[in-house]
């Protein structure tokens, strides 16, 4: 019911099967890696594997711990490069493992297209499905959103957005992209300069770390002599003939992939409201003017009078570039106020007891004395939700750092996500911010294992005539869509709506929270 | 204009700041001075401040502990710790998560912790900040080829010119080191004996099972002696202060060091209540050991008897019991069934076997529970 509405908002046909079958068959080949020990320094030719956190034919995924080694008093923790299948440990705990030597067998499912370099596999791939992407935005798609750019929620969409990275039409911004960044060897750089073509274009490259090699140099100017009009790296791949292209998934696709498909264990129901966030629009300039100074970096007002005199004044935490912003968007308030509404509600702080349901005994849910939420993020290399833990301790100004550190991290080559960002355990409640995309109204976002009990669309901003303000005669108030997605097997349905209400007090009144406390 | 009373700003900073350090995400400070002598809150907030700290950034922390000792990632209690001895003196050992081999902390030993970016780790280096500082203090320290820190008493010598003695037996020994890299961080720890009890040090770490073989790490025993030998006025502060100015230098950091404690506000943090439990669990204290092999034997006045016990991870995989010389069939039965009632079962944790009716088989068991347990 939800979907013809937004078919119709994006220009396509109103009738569509729900269940429709993708266009293109994705295969994917399966390639078995080596994983050896790698040179860890200090001199050491060899090392005592101590212990092994996998077995064999079980999966495993990036930065996963593999394995413990020790060398005399060194001991070393080494986590999985890739996301696969553990297929077979060459070494045994308790032996010795020489540098270099495989330490065991990971079975990796690659894409793989002949002659085009690994960057621009990336790019196809989600080139082709953004299309795809936003066609249905029903049950089987997660509604994602990019924390880099387009973060605010536009009152008028009136001035060029800028740029979703996944959108065809998008070319990097050599100011945005740190030169320091690009790597290359001089015989490299060299030759690029020799040809004229600007290394941060093509950062990152396909060699080691990103760095650029030569024939992403030679590849890149054979592009820019066949460029058609859309974009340049799909040329690449379609035949002459305009036949059919065999794509296969990149890794963090296929993962979202395996993650869909188990959250169709998951019986989901929505919710769809509006939120007013005409109070919020009128306070943000008031919280912009006053971003701490370690958050946004400028150097704190000289003062007159020095406070410190009596006592030295406690520093205020180091807070890295990366985690430094000058604007602050509703977003971190939205995540605010959920937290507030969420230590209100434990049931949105529960998660499935992992054992309980494995044990086929009754399941048991877990409730945390913390918030903790999830946010969708797309990066250039996939979709990920870190989590934003104990989100109810901290600040809005602290939650708006924290967000603009996470779409850091994952916008490097590779993502420098952890499992300190992603821990297992996730979130309860997940956000996603579509509306910085596109104008979206209603989106049913899907859960995954793992994700929380709930998860919440946030559309995008409209000024609208609200006729119930205002005496009757109306009133110009600014309106976010958001649409829930809860697991029924824990929510019902009066629940969140009731829990809706409880985030909606606080949204739409956030003087309350000065009142609070906050 | 009424003149702002000083007070009224102090109590204006100081409750923003609260606000910031409730649940820290990550540690903001580079040196970090524990007021706690709890040996395990002191190793969890170790990991803590390595796991969260911002990776390219060096970070210092100093502690002491309680009596205890700590043995390696890898080491095998049963043979690095006396553990007769421990239990009566009521020192616990704790298995640390640097590799490594066995040490013996007291208030009288300062532990330092130099974290710092994996790709810029150099043991050399954070070994000489902590030579530099004993230094400091007056005292000539040298590092040896393993990272140790050491003292020579007369380092040229007749004697030693033409090589009549080995250089080894001039020099005493006051640090122990151990590494841990994960990631993209690393970390050096060691301990620095100022005034410890080197009897108690001495005894605990005694270990006479010869005849126990162990993949693990063994310890490299080294002859020790306390910096107030070398000079009456050290103690752990100047120690302290010493450590800190030249991490201070080293790096260029010029913030003070934050002192904190075991307070709920750090230890109400998920990861520090976790690791904090896990460190005694046994899961982790015996549970980590890697194979070893235990060979006894015994005379009994009715026969000699042989013991053959492997583990691995602290449960006991196989266990023969052999008689050698006399007994009869009776007895060959009883240590048969004892054997195979080992199995399976934590090594030095069993209290009652069953079905073992025969005396001399009790007697048996009674010598190898007494042995196990050591």
């Amino acid at each position: 019911m939800l979907v013809r509405p937004l078919r119709r908002l994006l220009g396509r046909p109103a009738i569509v099967s729900h269940f429709h079958t993708s266009h293109s068959y994705w295969a994917s080949r399966k390639v078995l890696q080596k994983f050896k020990l790698a040179d860890i320094g200090e001199g050491i030719t060899e090392c005592e594997v101590i212990k092994w956190s996998v077995k064999e034919n079980n999966p495993i995924q990036s930065f996963d711990p593999l394995c413990e080694v020790q060398s005399d008093k060194a001991s070393v923790e080494i986590t999985s490069p890739f996301d696969g299948i553990v297929k077979e440990l060459l070494v045994k705990e308790g032996e010795v493992a020489k540098v270099g030597q495989g330490l065991c067998l990971i079975e990796v499912e690659e894409e793989v297209i002949e002659g085009a370099p690994e960057s621009q596999l990336e790019t196809v791939g989600s080139a082709e499905s953004t299309l795809s992407d936003l066609e249905p935005l029903s049950e089987k798609q997660v509604a994602s959103e990019t924390l880099s750019r387009a973060e605010e929620i536009r009152e008028e969409p009136t001035t060029p957005r800028r740029l979703h990275p996944m959108d065809p039409n998008y070319t990097a911004e050599p100011a945005t992209t740190n030169t320091e960044n690009v790597l290359a060897t001089p015989s490299v750089r060299h030759f690029a300069k020799q040809q004229g073509v600007d290394l941060v274009k093509l950062a990152p490259g396909s060699g080691r770390d990103g760095r650029i090699e030569k024939k992403d140099v030679e590849a890149f100017l054979s592009r820019a002599s066949t460029r058609p009009d859309t974009s340049p790296v799909a040329g690449a791949v379609f035949t002459e003939a305009g036949a059919d292209a065999v794509v296969e998934l990149g890794r963090t696709r296929y993962g979202m992939w395996k993650a869909m498909v188990k959250s169709l264990e998951i019986p989901h129901f929505g919710y769809s409201t509006s939120l007013d966030i005409t109070a919020l629009h009128d306070i943000l300039p008031i919280l912009n003017a006053h971003i701490p100074s370690h958050y946004s970096g400028a150097a704190p007002a000289a003062l007159p009078v020095n406070p410190a005199a009596v006592h030295p004044v406690p520093p205020p935490p180091s807070v890295p570039p990366s985690a430094q912003y000058t604007r602050l968007t509703y977003l971190p308030v939205l995540l605010k106020t959920l937290s507030r509404a969420m230590m209100e509600w434990p049931i949105l702080r529960s998660s499935i007891t992992p054992e309980s349901t494995a044990n086929s005994g009754k399941p048991t849910l877990t409730i945390r004395p913390h918030a903790d939420i999830s946010v969708a993020l797309s990066t250039p290399s996939g979709l990920y939700t870190p989590t934003i833990q104990r989100a109810n301790t901290h600040s809005i100004y602290s939650l708006s750092s924290q967000l603009k550190h996470l779409s850091y991290l994952g916008r490097q080559t590779p993502p420098a996500l952890t499992p300190a960002e992603m821990p297992k355990r996730g979130g309860t409640v997940s956000v996603s911010n579509i509306g910085s995309i596109g104008a979206g109204e209603f989106a049913a976002p899907v859960l995954v294992p793992g994700g929380g009990v709930a998860i919440v669309a946030i559309g995008r901003a409209k000024w609208v005539w609200d006729v119930d303000r205002g005496d009757g005669k109306g009133e110009r108030r600014l309106k976010l869509p958001i649409s829930w997605s809860a697991d029924h097997r824990v929510l019902e349905g009066a629940e969140l709506a009731a829990f809706v209400e409880c985030w909606r007090a606080y949204v739409e009144a956030p003087q309350r929270l000065i009142g609070e406390g906050i | 204009m009424i003149p702002p009373s000083p007070l009224r700003h102090v109590a204006r900073f100081i409750t923003t700041y609260r606000s910031y350090s409730t649940g820290p995400i990550t540690p903001s400070h580079s040196i970090y001075l524990s007021k706690s002598t709890n040996p395990y809150f002191n190793l969890t907030f170790e990991d803590w401040l390595f796991r969260h700290k911002p990776p390219r950034e060096p970070l210092l922390l100093i502690y002491r502990d309680d009596p205890c000792v700590i043995i390696g990632r890898n080491q095998n209690p049963w043979k690095e710790v006396n553990l007769t001895s421990s239990r009566q003196a009521g020192i616990p050992f704790i298995r640390r998560r640097s590799g490594g081999g066995t040490v013996y902390h007291d208030l009288g030993n300062t532990n330092f912790s130099i974290h710092v970016p994996r790709t810029t780790f150099d043991r050399r280096a954070t070994a000489q900040i902590v030579v530099r500082a004993v230094r400091a203090l007056g005292i000539d320290a040298n590092v040896n080829d393993r990272n140790d820190i050491c003292v020579g008493r007369e380092k040229m010598s007749v004697a030693r010119l033409l090589k009549y003695t080995k250089p080894d037996e001039v020099l005493l020994y006051v640090s122990g080191s151990a590494y841990k890299i994960a990631n993209n961080r690393a970390y050096h720890h060691g301990t620095m004996l100022i005034s410890t009890r080197l009897d108690t040090l001495g005894d605990l770490l005694r270990s006479d099972k010869e005849t126990m073989i162990t993949k693990g790490v063994a310890s490299v025993r080294s002859p020790v002696c306390n910096l107030e030998q070398f000079s009456p006025t050290v103690s752990h502060d100047k120690f302290v202060d010493a450590v800190v100015g030249e991490f201070q230098k080293e790096f260029g950091v010029d913030e003070q060091a934050c002192v904190i404690g075991d307070s709920e506000d750090i230890t109400n943090i998920d990861y520090i209540q976790r690791g904090m439990a896990e460190l005694p669990s046994w899961d982790w204290a015996y549970g980590q050991t890697p194979e070893f092999e235990y060979k006894i034997e015994r005379s009994f006045p009715w026969a000699d008897v042989r013991a053959d016990v492997r583990s691995r991870h602290g449960i006991i995989t196989t266990c023969e019991v052999s008689v050698v010389n006399g007994g009869d069939a009776a007895l060959s039965g009883a240590v048969g069934h004892l054997g195979k009632a080992l199995q399976g079962k934590r090594y030095g944790f069993v209290e009652d076997i069953e079905g073992v009716e025969d005396e001399r088989g009790l007697e048996i068991w009674e010598w190898l529970k007494g042995q196990m347990s050591s």
